[in-house]
C-alpha cells in the first residue's frame, strides 16, 4: 500500500464484476423485443459484445482500441496529402515541411520573418518549436528532406511516410491520453461503465473528420485538441490549474483554440465566484496562465538573446511589424530590450491575421452562406464593418452559453457549452476555415460518453453534426484527392454507430422513448436526404457554365443551416441541463424523482 | 429464433472491407501485374493462345478455371480502364486499374464469406460459439490481409471455395456436391492438390463404399462421383484437349526446374536444414567434415533460390515427394478407418502440414492452407487449441518478409498483432476442457515461444539495419523462417499427438 497522504490521494476505484455487468445506462444495449434478449443497439457496440461482463483487462481493451484506431488513421495517410504536385503552392503539407526547414536552419529571430511569401510560419511559438523537434528527427534521418531552400516542393516518397508517422507520433503523445483521460473523467462525472465508456472512445477517436483532416489533409490539429481535450479533463477533474497550463498549450499550438477561450474564461472565472467567492483561487490561476504564456514564449526569447549576442541581424527584407507603431510609447532602436519587443510583435501579427478577408475559400458559416447564396453580397462593405459586425455576432451568440457557465460553472456543463461557444464562433467568426469544424464537433462528440451519450436522442444529433461536418469538407477532401478516404471513413462511422443512410434505429423511437425530437427528425433526415441527393448530382451532373461554384453553395447552404441547428440544439440542452429555467427545473426534478 | 452472436459475420465484413478499400495505394508485389497480364492475356487474346503468350515473363500458370475467372474479369475491367487490357503494356498500372483489380479482390472475397457463414450455421448447436469465433477469425485473417489485400492475390475466394466444400462434406447429402466443389477448386488453382489424398480417401470411403463394409461398394455414387469430376475437368480442360495443347498446359502448372527453396524461405524442415547447414559450414573444421566450395559462395551472397548444400546432403525432389506423402499416410489410414467429418478435416490439415514441411519449392504463402482448414477445428478442446497457438504465430510472423516497405511494416505489424491478442484471448475462453489431459511441457513451450516472438521481430524490422546496416540482409529473414520453422514443426508435432491419441 502506498502511504496514504491526505489531499493529493484518491483511492482508485475499483470496478468490480457486478458493476461490469450493470444494466445499461447510456444506451449501447437495446431489447429484442420478441425474444427479450439484450443486443448491441448499434454494430460498434457489438464488436465490444465478446468482453461484456467479462473480466477482460482494461489495458487489454485499451490497446486493442489504439491498434484499431491506429491503424485507420495509418493506412489513411496512404492516400494523397493535400498539394501534392500541385503547383505554385502545394499545401498545408507542405507548410508543416517548410516550416520544419526554416526552423531547424535559420537562427530563431528569423523564424517569424523568413520569406513570409513561401508559407511564412503563422502559428505560435509551441507549433515553431514541435517544427523544430520533428525537423531535427527528420534531419538526422534524412537531410534532404529539410535542406533549406533546395527542400521546397519536395514529394519524396520517404519524406511522406516520415511526416505521416510524425503526425500519429504527435497525436499519441497528446490527443490519444488526453481523449483517454477525458473520457474516463466523464464516466466518473456520469457514473458510466467502463464497458460503455470504451465504446465511447472508440466512436470519439473514430470520429471521421479529425481523420481525414490530420491524416489525409494533412495537419497537426490533434496536437491542439489534444492539450484541449486535457484542459477539459483538467476542468473535469476539478484540477483548474492544470487546465489554465493545458488551454495556454492549445492556444500556444495553435491560435483557433480561441473558439473555446470565451468558454474556459466562463467556467474558471465562474468556478472562482460560485457557489461562493474564492479570491486565492483566482489569483492561483491568473498567475498560472501568466507564467504558462511565459513559458510558451520564453524558447523564443531566449533565442533572441542568443542571436543577439552572436549579433545577427533580421533578415534583410524584414518590414517592422506593422503593430509596433501601435505601441504608445517610443521604443528606441538601440534599446536593449527592442529586438525582444519586436519578435513578440511580429509573431502576434503572423499569428492574427486582421488583414484577410472575412472569410477564406467557402465555408460552411453564415457570412458565406449570406455572401455565396446571392440574398446579400458582403462585398459592398469595407473590411472594418464586417469585423465588426463579425465581433458583435459573435458576442451575441457566444453570450447564452459562456453565461449558464459562468453563474452555473458545473463540471456536466462543460462539452454543451463549449460545443454551444465554437459552434457560435465557426458559424460568426472572422476567418474561418472549413477545417475549423474540427472544434465544435470535438466537445459535441464528448457527448456520447455522457449519460445517456449513446441513447438515439444525442447519438442522432452527435451524429448529424460529424456527418455534416465531413460533408462540408467534401470540396476541400476532393482537391486533395481524398475522395474515397472520406466515403469511407465517413460511412465506416455512421455505419458504427447506426445513423443513416444505414440505419434508421436512432429515429425510430418516439421523443417520450428517449428518440429525437419530432422536429430533429424531420430536419436530420430532410438534410440527410439532401447530402445524399448533392453526392449523385455532384457525380454526375456539371454545374452550369456560369455558375461553376454552385454545388459548392449550395454544400455551404446546407451546412450553414445544419450547424446552426447544431448550435441551438447544444444551447437548449445546455439551458435545459443547467436547469437555469424554473420550468426545465421541475422538469428536472420530476426526472429525477422518477428515477428514484 | 437462434441467439444471435456478436459481432456477426456481416458487420465485421463490413469493417474489414473498410479497412480494405483504405489499403489501396499500398504496395502490391508483381503479382498485381501477374493478375493484370493474365486479364489482358483472357481478354485480347484467343484462347489457345492463352498458355503460349509469353510477351511478359508472368507466364499464364494456373489452371483454366482461374483462366476463365480472369476472362470474366477482364469484362468487367474495359469499363474501368481498356489500359490495363493489353498485352503489351507492361507494368501498366493507372489509378483505375489499381481500384478495379483491388475491389475484385475484396468483392470475390463474398464468397469466404458466404461459405463462413455456412460453416457457422451448420455447426452443431452446442459448439456454435466457437465456430463463429474460428469464423470470425479467419475472415479477418492477417494472412489473407497480407497477402491479398496487400501484396495481391484471390486467396480469399479460392479459400471461400475450399471451405464451402469442406461445410459440404458434413452431411452426408452434400457428399457429392462437396467432391465437384472441390475438383473445380483443383482447376482454378492447382496448390489444393496438397489436400486432395484426403479427399479422396474421405469421399472414397463415405460416398463410394458402404457405411458398415467397406466391401459394399455402392456403384451407383462411383459413377455419379466419377462423372461430375469428369464434367467438371472437362469443362477446365476440354477445350485444350481440343487444341492439343495438354502438355505445354501441363508444363506451364508444374515448373519442376525451380529449386528446392523459394526464394523467401518457408518456414518448413527445408528451412531448418539449411539453417543447420550454414550452421555447419562454421564448425565443420573442428568436425572435420568436407564442406563444398562452391556451395558456400551461394549461400554468403545469401542467394536461396537456388539452394545447394555445402556441408548436408543436397535434396531431390524425389526425397520431398516420399517425405511428404509417407508422413501423410498414417492420418489417412485413420481417416479411412473413422470416417467422421472431425478426422476428414483433421487429415486435411494433416496432408497440408506434410506438403508444406517437406514439399518441393514452398511458398510461404501455402502456410494459409494449414491456417484455414486447422482454424475449423481448432476450439474442439484445449489441447487443440494447444496445438494451433504456435501455428497461429509462426504462420503469420513467417508471412512478415513479404512486405518489405516501410509504411507497409506498421499494418502487417499491428494488425497481426491485433488478431492474436483477440483471437488467442478469445479461443482461450471458448476452447472446452479436452477429455484427455493436456501436456504441460507443451502449454509452456508455446508461452515462451510466443514471447520469443517480439524481440525477433523487433530485431529483423529495426535492430539488424542499425547493427549491420544493409549487410547480411538474408540474416533477418534466415532467422523470421527457422523460428517459424520452429513453430510450425512443434504444431504440427502436438496436433499429430493430439489425433492420434483422441
Amino acid at each position: 500500500m502506498p502511504p496514504h497522504t491526505p489531499g493529493s490521494y484518491r483511492p482508485r476505484k475499483k470496478r468490480t464484476a457486478s458493476e461490469l455487468a450493470s444494466a445499461s445506462s447510456n444506451g449501447t444495449v437495446s431489447l429484442d423485443l420478441p425474444t427479450k434478449r439484450e443486443k448491441p443497439a448499434f454494430p460498434l457496440a457489438a464488436f465490444f459484445w465478446p468482453i461484456k461482463g467479462t473480466p477482460v483487462s482494461q489495458w487489454v481493451v485499451l490497446s486493442m482500441i489504439l491498434m484499431a484506431v491506429g491503424l485507420f488513421r495509418w493506412v489513411t495517410g496512404f492516400w494523397q496529402y493535400s498539394g501534392y504536385q500541385t503547383p505554385p503552392m502545394h499545401g498545408d503539407f507542405e507548410a508543416q515541411r517548410h516550416w520544419m526547414e526554416l526552423t531547424v536552419h535559420l537562427p530563431v529571430t528569423h523564424w517569424y520573418f523568413h520569406d513570409l511569401q513561401w508559407w511564412g510560419l503563422d502559428y505560435p511559438p509551441l507549433t515553431a518549436y514541435h517544427s523544430w523537434i520533428l525537423g531535427m528527427l527528420g534531419t538526422y534521418i534524412q537531410p534532404d528532406w529539410f535542406a533549406l531552400y533546395l527542400s521546397r516542393r519536395s514529394d519524396d516518397e520517404g519524406l511522406k511516410v516520415f511526416m505521416r508517422a510524425t503526425v500519429i507520433v504527435s497525436e499519441l503523445a497528446v490527443f490519444i491520453p488526453a481523449a483517454i483521460l477525458c473520457i474516463r473523467q466523464l464516466a466518473r462525472l456520469h457514473n458510466i461503465n467502463s464497458w460503455e465508456s470504451a465504446i465511447a472512445l472508440t466512436a470519439f477517436l473514430m470520429q471521421p473528420a479529425t481523420i481525414l483532416i490530420d491524416h489525409g489533409h494533412f495537419q497537426y490539429n490533434t496536437v491542439m485538441l489534444g492539450f484541449q481535450l486535457a484542459s477539459l479533463a483538467s476542468m473535469l477533474a476539478g484540477r483548474r490549474l492544470w487546465s489554465c497550463v493545458f488551454f495556454v498549450s492549445a492556444l500556444g499550438f495553435k491560435q483557433m483554440a480561441l473558439f473555446y477561450a470565451p468558454a474556459v474564461a466562463a467556467y474558471l472565472a465562474g468556478s472562482c465566484i460560485f457557489p461562493r467567492i474564492d479570491i486565492a483561487r483566482f489569483i492561483g490561476m491568473a498567475i498560472i496562465t501568466v507564467a504558462s504564456f511565459a513559458a510558451l514564449f520564453l524558447p523564443l526569447l531566449l533565442g533572441t538573446a542568443f542571436d543577439v549576442y552572436r549579433g545577427i541581424p533580421l533578415p534583410a527584407d524584414a518590414q517592422a511589424p506593422p503593430l509596433l507603431p501601435a505601441i504608445p510609447f517610443e521604443i528606441p532602436e538601440t534599446a536593449w530590450y527592442q529586438p525582444y519587443v519586436v519578435q513578440l510583435l511580429q509573431a502576434i501579427h503572423r499569428i492574427f491575421p486582421f488583414a484577410r478577408g472575412l472569410f477564406e475559400d467557402k465555408v460552411a458559416n453564415i457570412w458565406c452562406a449570406v455572401h455565396a447564396s446571392g440574398i446579400h453580397k458582403l462585398t459592398v462593405y469595407d473590411s472594418t464593418t464586417l469585423s465588426r459586425a463579425s465581433l458583435v455576432l459573435t458576442l451575441a451568440a457566444i453570450t447564452p452559453p459562456c453565461a449558464i457557465l459562468f453563474f452555473r460553472p458545473r463540471a456536466n456543463l462543460i462539452p454543451l457549452a463549449f460545443a454551444a461557444t465554437a459552434w457560435a464562433f465557426f458559424l460568426c467568426g472572422f476567418q474561418v476555415h472549413e477545417k475549423n469544424v474540427l472544434l465544435p464537433l470535438l466537445p459535441m462528440t464528448l457527448l456520447l460518453g455522457t449519460s445517456e451519450g449513446m441513447k438515439p436522442a444525442i447519438r442522432a444529433w452527435v451524429g448529424y453534426a460529424n456527418l455534416l461536418g465531413c460533408f462540408t469538407m467534401f470540396p476541400l477532401l476532393t482537391r486533395d484527392g481524398l475522395r474515397i478516404p472520406y466515403a469511407v471513413l465517413t460511412l465506416l462511422w455512421a455505419y458504427l454507430l447506426a445513423l443513416p443512410p444505414f440505419s434508421l434505429s436512432a429515429y425510430a423511437p418516439s421523443a417520450s422513448e428517449g428518440g429525437p425530437h419530432w422536429f430533429s427528425k424531420v430536419a436530420h433526415l430532410s438534410s440527410f436526404i439532401v447530402m445524399l441527393g448533392w453526392h449523385a448530382v455532384v457525380a454526375f451532373v456539371e454545374p452550369p457554365k456560369d455558375k461553376p461554384d454552385l454545388w459548392v453553395v449550395a454544400n455551404v447552404m446546407l451546412g450553414a443551416a445544419g450547424f446552426g441547428l447544431c448550435y441551438l440544439w447544444c444551447l437548449w440542452r445546455l439551458v435545459g441541463e443547467s436547469g437555469l429555467l424554473s420550468v426545465f427545473e421541475r422538469k428536472a426534478k420530476q426526472v429525477e424523482k422518477k428515477r428514484q | 429464433m437462434m441467439a444471435e452472436h456478436y459481432p456477426t459475420i456481416p458487420q465485421c465484413a463490413a469493417v474489414a472491407t473498410a479497412l480494405k478499400v483504405l489499403l489501396w495505394p499500398s504496395y502490391r508485389s508483381t503479382d498485381f501485374e501477374v493478375h493484370r497480364n493474365w486479364l489482358a492475356i483472357t481478354n485480347s487474346l484467343p484462347l489457345k493462345e492463352w498458355y503460349y503468350e509469353k510477351t511478359s515473363e508472368w507466364t499464364l500458370d494456373y489452371p483454366p478455371f482461374f483462366a476463365y475467372f480472369e476472362w470474366l474479369l477482364s469484362r468487367g475491367a474495359q469499363y474501368a480502364d481498356n489500359g490495363m487490357l493489353a498485352v503489351k503494356d507492361l507494368n501498366y498500372a493507372s489509378w483505375e486499374t489499381v481500384y478495379y483489380q483491388r475491389a475484385t479482390v475484396i468483392l470475390t472475397e463474398l464468397v469466404l464469406v458466404y461459405a463462413l457463414y455456412l460453416y457457422a450455421q451448420s455447426s452443431p448447436p452446442g459448439t456454435k460459439r466457437q465456430s463463429h469465433a474460428a469464423a470470425i477469425s479467419i475472415l479477418l485473417s492477417p494472412g489473407l490481409l497480407i497477402i491479398d489485400h496487400i501484396h495481391f492475390q484471390y486467396n480469399g475466394f479460392l479459400y471461400g471455395i475450399l471451405i464451402l466444400s469442406i461445410v459440404l462434406a458434413r452431411k452426408s447429402s452434400g457428399l457429392l456436391a462437396s467432391g465437384i466443389v472441390f475438383a473445380a477448386l483443383l482447376c482454378f488453382k492447382h496448390i489444393y492438390l496438397y489436400l486432395a489424398p484426403a479427399y479422396f480417401v474421405y469421399l472414397l470411403r463415405t460416398y463410394c463404399l458402404g457405411p458398415r463394409s467397406i466391401f459394399h461398394i455402392q456403384f451407383l455414387n462411383c459413377i455419379k462421383l466419377g462423372l461430375s469430376i469428369i464434367v467438371v475437368a472437362g469443362l477446365a480442360f476440354g477445350p485444350f484437349v481440343y487444341y492439343e495443347q495438354i502438355p505445354q498446359v501441363l508444363e506451364r502448372l508444374f515448373p519442376f526446374s525451380r529449386g528446392l527453396c523459394h526464394a523467401y524461405w518457408a518456414p518448413n524442415v527445408w528451412a531448418m536444414y539449411s539453417f543447420t547447414d550454414r550452421v555447419l559450414i562454421y564448425a565443420a573444421p573442428y568436425l572435420k567434415l568436407p564442406v563444398d566450395a562452391s556451395a558456400v559462395q551461394s549461400v554468403t551472397r545469401g542467394l536461396v533460390g537456388d539452394t545447394s548444400f555445402a556441408v548436408l546432403p543436397n535434396i531431390t525432389p524425389r526425397a520431398t515427394f516420399i517425405l511428404t506423402l509417407g508422413t501423410q499416410i498414417p492420418a489417412l489410414i485413420k481417416l479411412f478407418l473413422r470416417p467422421n467429418w472431425y478426422n476428414f478435416v483433421a487429415t486435411t490439415t494433416l496432408c497440408a502440414y506434410a506438403s508444406f514441411l517437406f514439399g518441393w519449392h514452398v511458398h510461404e504463402k501455402a502456410i494459409l492452407l494449414v491456417i484455414i482448414p486447422f482454424s475449423l477445428i481448432a476450439l474442439k478442446d484445449r489441447r487443440h487449441l494447444g496445438a494451433f497457438r504456435p501455428l497461429a504465430v509462426a504462420g503469420h510472423v513467417s508471412l512478415f518478409p513479404l512486405l518489405f516497405t516501410t509504411p507497409e511494416f506498421p499494418v502487417k505489424v499491428a494488425y497481426t498483432i491485433f488478431w492474436l491478442i483477440g483471437f488467442l484471448l478469445a479461443f482461450d475462453r471458448l476452447a472446452p476442457a479436452s477429455p484427455n489431459p493436456r501436456y504441460f511441457l507443451f502449454d509452456r513451450f508455446s508461452l515462451l515461444y510466443i514471447a520469443i516472438a517480439i524481440p525477433l521481430i523487433a530485431y529483423c524490422s529495426l535492430g539488424h539495419s542499425l547493427v549491420f546496416g544493409a549487410k547480411y540482409e538474408f540474416l533477418p529473414l534466415m532467422f523470421i523462417s527457422s523460428y517459424s520453422a520452429v513453430g510450425v514443426v512443434a504444431s504440427w508435432v502436438g496436433f499429430l499427438v493430439v489425433f492420434f491419441t483422441s
